[in-house]
């Protein structure tokens, strides 16, 4: 597994993924001079920008890398060679899934430094009324991390299962899009304007709810970006659901790729 | 090859000798049209994932320039009505997605309470953000400036004032409400106010609407002046601005940027016929038959 | 114990709108240790269906295939199999030297003896000056060649080759058939398909042929040679001639006519068997069909 997942890691810097991500690190040099557009808050706005650009460019890295890795594999026959040696299907993706993860968490700590660098350089020009809490901004990073690592494992349920890119690409990206909505679908259900719904519709939403990941939960922009408390228990919770969710997720993938034919 | 240069040469000088009117005609297009619309609220929530607060700054961002780019229209006289529906609903879709957005509160407080006039909904706006911006005395320092100025709550306002000496730790702010209890000082508190907000500007549109709306208050506060002035040495109130510039007592025409002119009520107070809004060539020649008719 | 022994296996594959391919239909085969094993078959008769079964990468529909006695099933039973496959491809962004080291540690070798052995197969391939290239830029044949330095860096017990010769020159062929015949020395088992008979000729103790998914004969190379005996070359020196002259006969003409020529005085100088070779019985065994 170790091995498999320095291979991929090899794989992600030889395809030159980071040169690209570099290139896109450029755009945090626009930042201070975009965020002056604000009345009020120049300092939250550069936090907001540089906050969306991390997640911006690790969605795109997650669906990509996540989408397209176990795919080209396949398509390139480079499972035949691989899995020809005394490696269980199991320990092959979840290597390749650790490889992808450690990159992203990677990318995630330079543009965490990027992140750094410009805000404290706003924030010198443009002191903030509320102090930025540092500490919560780097839980936030993390987390954005975390939560495009879970992106990436069902990304890997969708290379599994399918022959082509385009379901683990456009699967994702819907599963992504409603991992979103679900907390806010839910919230709305339990709400007084929510009652008028037929029950069967709640009833699907509730499952979809507990079925899809819930991505809200991962968010912690606000309280990166207005200095917020963050819930220890809460963030403790929503690292536990991390772990059980991909591991079911990853788990299902596993019993997905053991069972495919590489043919 | 050659072919493929030639096509190429002649794309790019074709496309060199659109861009002038191609801009041209992007500049000219309507405002409104720029300002676009916001679908639902609910929609752009779910459709902006994790981005809402990149999404609520893009909007509150989207209403200032748009703004900024109206206030310039009016410099070259080409007076535009502004889309005040269109900005409220965006800024009000901007606090849904990034309650904590304070310049959506601010641009709402500045901009639209004056031109619009709609403070109850302004001030339910700051209700809404005070729940979220706890910490934030500047909400309920505009909540209470509503209250006093536009609702003439004085005990609304004193609480909202408490709040906000409350949180920002300054005595100052917890006198204000009594010290403009009455009507007379309502043209002061005013100024005070834009004179403080003035100051901690940085936006250049939202800046000279503050500017603009100050130098209308001095005039009307010289109007005030020599309206007192004149009931207290003649014992009545002066029947028109006029008069007080014929007797005397102003010694200037007071002048109104935003185009109107200065008039008295029936019972003694200050108004304008631009009612201190940018008003469209339109309705201005409304207006003005309004006033024929009087 | 057999290097590889299949039982009653098929393979059935499914494909879209409920078409079906028998690619193997109930195949038994039993390769000894120290056997070099000639798999023939022309295209599509399923000699990579029957090579990726043993390898664990599809599941047949039925039977079973173990090597060195443990089921394909487990990643366990390639331990000790060095595997090429057709056409391979490995990971082109390393180079060949990255790709063994990352194949022996997965081998578990211990690292002075990876650095060995990754040296010795790169030399003996001639890959030693592009080692540090990636396989990207490499030529087909190049790309095989790290196949079979990847099959070999472990020194294996069993070779399981998919058509070791394609894509090399003739070089590159004696190459292969040096390398077989070296591991045969060594007392290790090959399985390897190809569809050039001479190859299998020339190293091969026994040859499988399948055709349609069916193995229609299994055959020593030696017997083959003794059993298709299709007639005999006499040559002789008639009565009254001094120059010996050559005639061909048939099988079963051939006690009649030795004893018409010696009635007849002639002296019979030798009589040789002409053997059908592997590529007219391979044709032969592909054409019944
Ligand atoms: N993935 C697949 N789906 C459907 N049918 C397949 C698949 N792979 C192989 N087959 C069929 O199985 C049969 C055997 O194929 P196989 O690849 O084993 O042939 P082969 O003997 O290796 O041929 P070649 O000499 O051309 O390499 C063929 O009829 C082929 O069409
Ligand atoms: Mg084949």
């Amino acid at each position: 597994m170790k091995n498999v997942a320095i291979v991929t890691l090899k794989g992600i810097f030889r395809d030159r993924i980071f040169h690209g991500i570099l290139v896109n690190v450029a755009f945090f040099v626009l930042i201070p001079s975009i965020a002056t557009l604000s009345m009020r808050q120049v300092t939250e706005l550069s936090l907001t920008l540089s906050l969306s650009l991390v997640s911006f460019i690790l969605l795109l890295l997650s669906i990509f890398l996540g989408g397209t890795l176990l795919w080209k594999d396949i398509e390139r026959r480079y499972t035949y060679s691989v899995l020809g040696l005394p490696l269980t299907r199991g320990r092959y993706l979840l290597g390749k899934f650790a490889g992808t993860a450690i990159f992203t968490l990677f990318v995630s700590i330079v543009l965490g430094v990027a992140t750094y660098l410009v805000v404290s350089w706003v924030s010198i020009i443009y002191p903030p009324e509320r102090a930025i809490l540092w500490g919560n901004l780097t839980v936030c990073i993390l987390f954005e991390a975390l939560k495009y690592i879970l992106v990436i494992a069902v990304a890997f349920l969708f290379s599994s299962v399918s022959t082509s890119f385009f379901l683990p690409v456009f699967g994702t990206i819907s599963i992504f899009l409603a991992g979103n909505v679900t907390q806010q679908v839910y919230e709305y259900i339990h709400s007084a304007s929510g009652s008028a719904l037929s029950p069967l519709v709640c009833q699907v939403a509730v499952g979809l709810y507990y079925i899809l990941p819930n991505f809200s939960a991962f968010d912690l922009k606000v309280n990166a970006i207005y200095g917020i408390p963050i819930s220890l228990s809460g963030t403790l919770l929503t690292f536990v659901y991390f772990v059980l969710y991909a591991a079911i997720v990853l788990g299902l993938a596993v019993l997905v790729l053991s069972r495919r034919e590489m043919r | 090859m050659n072919r493929t240069i030639i096509i190429l040469v002649l794309s790019f000088v074709s496309y060199i000798s659109i861009l002038g009117a191609f801009s041209r005609y992007m500049a000219s297009r309507p405002i409104a049209e720029k300002l676009g619309y916001v679908p639902s609220v609910e929609v752009v929530k779910a459709v902006s994932a994790d981005q809402k607060e990149l999404v609520s700054a893009f909007f509150v961002t989207k209403v200032l320039l748009y703004f900024g780019g109206l206030l310039e229209k009016q410099q070259n006289e080409l007076p535009i009505p502004p889309d005040y529906p269109a900005m409220s609903r965006m800024i009000h879709g901007a606090v849904q997605l990034d309650p904590y957005n304070m310049d959506a509160y601010y641009f709402a407080q500045s901009i639209l309470v004056w031109d619009v006039g709609k403070v109850e909904i302004a001030n339910e706006l700051l209700d809404y953000g005070m729940r979220f911006r706890a910490w934030d005395w500047y909400l309920p320092y505009f909540a209470g400036f509503n209250h006093a100025y536009f609702l003439k709550d004085y005990a609304g306002a004193a609480r909202y004032y408490e709040q906000a000496g409350r949180l920002s730790g300054s005595d100052l702010l917890k006198n204000l409400a009594g010290r403009y209890l009455q009507e007379s000082g309502k043209t002061d508190m005013a100024l005070a106010y834009l004179y403080a907000m003035e100051k901690g500007e940085k936006n250049p549109a939202i800046k000279k609407s503050f500017r603009t709306r100050m130098m209308a208050f001095q005039e009307v506060r010289h109007i005030e002046i020599a309206r007192d002035h004149y009931r207290q040495t003649i014992g009545r109130l002066p029947a028109t601005v006029e008069v007080l510039i014929q007797e005397g007592y102003l010694r200037t025409p007071p002048v109104d940027p935003y185009g109107g002119h200065f008039y008295l009520e029936l019972d003694g107070r200050v108004a304008t016929t631009s009612k201190f809004a940018f008003v469209s060539t339109k309705s201005v020649g409304k207006k003005n038959k309004v006033q024929g008719a009087h | 114990m057999s290097a590889v022994s299949i039982h009653g296996l098929s393979k059935i594959f499914k494909g879209k709108r409920g078409t079906k391919v028998v690619a193997l239909r109930n195949l038994d085969l039993e390769i000894g240790a120290g056997e070099i094993f000639g798999f023939l078959g022309p295209n599509g008769a399923g000699k990579s269906t029957t090579i990726k079964t043993l390898m664990g990468l599809i599941t047949p529909t039925s039977g079973r295939a173990l090597i060195m006695g443990k089921d394909v099933s487990s990643p366990e039973a390639r331990r000790h199999v060095g595997f090429l496959p057709e056409n391979p491809a490995f990971y082109d962004y390393l180079s060949a030297a990255e790709y063994l080291t990352f194949v022996g540690r997965i081998f578990k070798m211990e690292a002075p003896q990876l650095e060995r052995k990754s040296e010795e197969v790169l030399k003996l391939l001639d890959l030693w000056d592009a080692r540090k290239r990636l396989m990207r830029g490499y030529s087909k044949g190049m790309v095989q060649r790290v196949g079979l330095a990847q099959a070999l860096l472990h020194d294996p017990d069993v070779y399981i080759l998919d058509e070791p010769m394609s894509g090399l020159d003739p070089i590159g062929r004696t190459l292969v058939k040096e390398i077989i015949q070296d591991l045969k020395q060594r007392g290790k088992s090959v399985f390897f398909s190809t569809h050039i008979t001479s190859d299998v000729e020339s190293v091969c103790d026994r040859v499988g042929v399948i055709v349609k998914g069916e193995m229609k004969c299994v055959r020593r190379v030696d017997e083959i040679a003794d059993g298709g005996i299709t007639g005999y070359e006499v040559r002789h020196i008639a009565t009254g001639s001094d120059s010996p002259e050559s005639i061909t006969v048939s099988t079963s003409d051939l006690p009649a006519i030795l004893s018409e020529l010696q009635s007849a005085g002639s002296h019979i100088l030798v009589v040789e068997p002409i053997r059908k070779n592997l590529e007219e019985f391979f044709v032969d065994i592909v054409r019944q069909e």
